[in-house]
């Protein structure tokens, strides 16, 4: 398919100035890999999720606990499919960035918290260091492509801080794994968010709504 | 109420929430299990607040789902949010609220089987042929915009059998399928995952015969392959029949026998002493480069006016009109330092000696060629201890070089390991041939004896071989010793040098031993002035020029 039917728009004519297939296809090389790993990301947090909750979370109705505990619920994110393609793809973006950003340092806590929890299963432990680790991989290529688009998106835009440290490091062990159960919970969630995102973007961009 | 419960009704059972499931990210329902219904008649309300809201709002829809179900239109769906959902059944007698149920919509996705699957053989010209199966995304996803992702799955199977094939198909819309067996009746079925959610139902099976002249493979490939693969086996076979021999040396060689270097057994057997001498004489049994490690030397006692150099003997052959005497045109094999330029101007005007070939003599046994007196012998198998009696061949007087009248290339001086014997037999075979290219003037018979009898000084430096075999050298010049290998060529009618006398200075004088045609005074030659002795007992010899000038 000629990719002149696809990637009009301002997004492509910025990124790609003259139209030349090469680009074109570069583009649409740098998406389909970012949602390969955004993908990969939510498959891996899903089941550190599912596999936390059936070890440590049955019956404990930690779940009460979750609602609104996220972090990153103060960003403006839309909440159904016209909300998100009514959204300017500039402003996916920065959300998509501001989540992969503020998610940086939660996951690396996680980590290093989840190898000292007895008994661990390595199931969650080797998910937790993989998530952390695509993650900056998907936040590096993302701030590649968005940082050109963007006005202003390489420069430290606030995004939203997490401060949920102590609970995780708290002696009270229902109290920590339920902290734990709503960090992972909501990591499950972001992640769904930013590749749901991007495959929005993708399509939209990419393949003129046409994927 | 105490009449109510006399009657045996009571509030409601708690309803149970089931599940609930999204077909597209857009909507939702959820349905619930009644419990018991206490006897009156009940209702069931759903409430539900969502997270981070505080407000409970009921069910929107009861109908479209169902019995006992709760649909969400696209309105009242939120994703990446919570649901707190509770069902209550109502009675008379009480209200009976469920156990909350917590739902995200995100996860709780589970799509229809896709629609309109469609079957179709095709079979296109030099190709495969396959089945095409089509079929379009479940209803109510929306797959174009990218807010919904999908993989498919399809298993195909014959119609009595009992194990499905599957196969999956990320994100495409069609699938083809390849060897198929011919005259069976296929189901077919698919089915669906959204990214994040459950696999859908197995759509409803399709079906399709493939016809019994349905090719299974691609026949005309076949063909030019099994054709290619038989005119490559004929082209072996018929490489294997003719160089078999040499396929089967190449790969188990023969173990080989044991061999003297240059020594050509065959070459021998066909009577071609010529190439078999050749044969040894490329093993540079001859040193080439140093008179003193010469095993075998040649003399050539010149004694004719014509004193050539020697690198060119077969032109002096030539000209002293003696047919092919035909030197080995390396004239520096087996000559050594006799050879060299420092020597060969030494020798210009006189007889030139050359390297001698020594010719081992026989001692008792002397086969005579009656037409050119050359005379085989053999070599005296007991040796006076140092080895065998050098036997000088010389020239006659009119020849300057080579006493052999060699047929070409044969005799050459190199061949110095020949079995005497051997060559004696092929010179002498030889000889018949060479008779006439003998000397005519040169008869001489390489009878030890006559050599014997002629006079000379007393010395034991006589030449002659049974002197020299009979009797010890009593000179502390040795003649030239001769390991058992000295070739013998001469066909040609040899002259026998005489020591003439020994010199006080250790000279050897030699002289040949005329006929009477010769002159003998004239045709005196003083032959060799010994150069040196080698390390192998051989005497160098050289011309004397003393001698000859002073004749």
């Amino acid at each position: 398919m000629s990719n002149l039917l696809l990637c009009q728009g301002n997004f492509c004519t910025f990124l790609c100035p003259h139209g030349d297939d090469l680009c074109l296809n570069s583009l649409k090389d740098l998406f389909n890999r970012a949602t390969n790993l955004s993908q990969d990301i939510y498959n891996l947090s899903s089941k550190m999720f599912k596999e936390f909750d059936k070890r440590y979370a049955q019956g404990k109705g930690y779940i009460t606990m979750a609602l609104n505990s996220c972090h990153t619920s103060s960003l403006p994110t839309p909440e159904d499919k016209e909300q998100a393609q009514q959204t300017h793809h500039e402003v996916l973006m920065s959300l998509i960035l501001g989540l992969l950003r503020s998610w940086n340092d939660p996951l690396y806590h996680l980590v290093t918290e989840v190898r000292g929890m007895k008994g661990v299963p390595d199931a969650i432990l080797s998910r937790a260091i993989e998530i952390e680790e695509e993650n900056k991989r998907l936040l590096e290529g993302m701030e590649m492509i968005f940082g050109q688009v963007i006005p202003g998106a390489k420069e430290t835009e606030p995004y939203p801080v997490w401060s949920g440290l102590p609970s995780l490091q708290t002696k009270d062990e229902e109290a920590r794994h339920s902290a734990f159960y709503n960090l992972l919970h909501c990591l499950r969630r972001d992640s769904s968010k930013i590749d749901t995102y991007l495959k929005l973007l993708n399509c939209r961009i990419i393949y003129n709504n046409n994927c | 109420l105490y009449a109510s419960l006399l009657n045996g009704q009571s509030p409601p059972e708690k309803p149970k929430l089931i599940k609930c499931r999204s077909p597209g990210k857009e909507t939702f329902t959820c349905w619930w299990e009644p419990g018991a219904d206490g006897g009156l008649p009940t209702n069931y309300t759903l409430t539900y607040h969502k997270e981070g809201e505080t407000l409970i709002h009921e069910c929107p829809d009861y109908k479209t789902g169902g019995p006992n179900s709760c649909y969400f239109s696209k309105k009242y769906t939120s994703i990446w949010k919570m649901y707190v959902i509770t069902v209550s059944a109502i009675n008379q007698m009480g209200i009976s609220p469920s156990d909350p149920l917590y739902v995200d919509v995100t996860y709780i996705v589970e799509p229809e089987p896709p629609m309109n699957l469609t079957l179709e053989l095709k079979h296109p010209e030099d190709r495969k042929p396959y089945l095409w199966i089509k079929w379009s995304p479940p209803t109510l996803t929306d797959v174009k915009s990218g807010w919904f992702s999908i993989q498919h799955e399809i298993r195909l199977k014959p119609e009595k059998a009992t194990d499905w094939e599957t196969h999956f198909a990320p994100k495409l819309t069609q699938l083809k399928i390849f060897n198929l067996y011919p005259g069976q009746k296929y189901l077919v079925q698919i089915r669906c995952k959204p990214d994040h959610g459950y696999w859908s139902e197995w759509s409803p099976e399709s079906s399709i015969q493939i016809p019994n002249d349905f090719p299974v493979k691609d026949t005309s490939m076949w063909i030019f392959v099994g054709v290619l693969s038989a005119v490559i086996c004929l082209i072996m076979v018929w490489a294997v029949a003719l160089k078999g021999y040499s396929m089967v040396t190449c790969i188990l060689p023969p173990v080989p026998g044991p061999k003297i270097k240059g020594f050509d057994i065959h070459l021998l057997e066909k009577g071609k002493s010529e190439e078999f001498l050749r044969a040894l004489e490329s093993q540079d049994f001859l040193p080439t480069s140093d008179c003193e490690d010469l095993l075998m030397e040649f003399i050539e006692v010149d004694d004719s006016e014509d004193q050539h150099l020697m690198p060119r003997p077969s032109k002096e052959h030539m000209e002293q009109g003696v047919k092919p005497m035909h030197l080995d045109p390396d004239t520096d094999s087996g000559r050594g330092s006799c050879d060299s330029p420092s020597l060969l101007s030494e020798k210009c005007d006189e007889p030139q000696a050359y390297p001698s070939k020594f010719h081992i003599p026989e001692g008792p046994e002397k086969l005579e060629n009656p037409e050119t007196n050359l005379t085989c012998l053999q070599a005296p198998q007991s040796t006076n201890g140092e080895g065998k009696i050098p036997y000088f061949l010389a020239n006659g007087p009119k020849s300057s070089t080579w006493p052999f009248p060699q047929p070409p290339s044969l005799y050459s001086p190199r061949y110095s390991y020949h079995n005497i014997a051997d060559v004696c037999e092929l010179a002498l075979g030889m000889a018949g041939t060479t008779a006439t290219l003998l000397d005519q003037t040169d008869q001489h018979a390489f009878t030890p004896s006559k050599t014997i009898e002629t006079g000379g000084e007393g010395k034991a430096t006589k030449q002659r071989e049974s002197e020299a075999y009979s009797s010890e050298p009593d000179q502390d010049m040795a003649w030239p010793l001769l390991q058992d290998k000295t070739p013998l060529f001469s066909a040609k009618p040899l002259e026998y040098v005489e020591i003439h006398k020994v010199s006080q200075d250790g000279v050897l004088a030699l002289f040949p031993k005329q006929n009477e045609k010769v002159d003998a005074p004239e045709t005196s030659k003083e032959y060799s002035k010994v150069s040196r002795v080698t390390d192998s007992n051989i005497l160098v010899l050289i011309p004397d020029p003393q001698a000859q000038k002073k004749k």
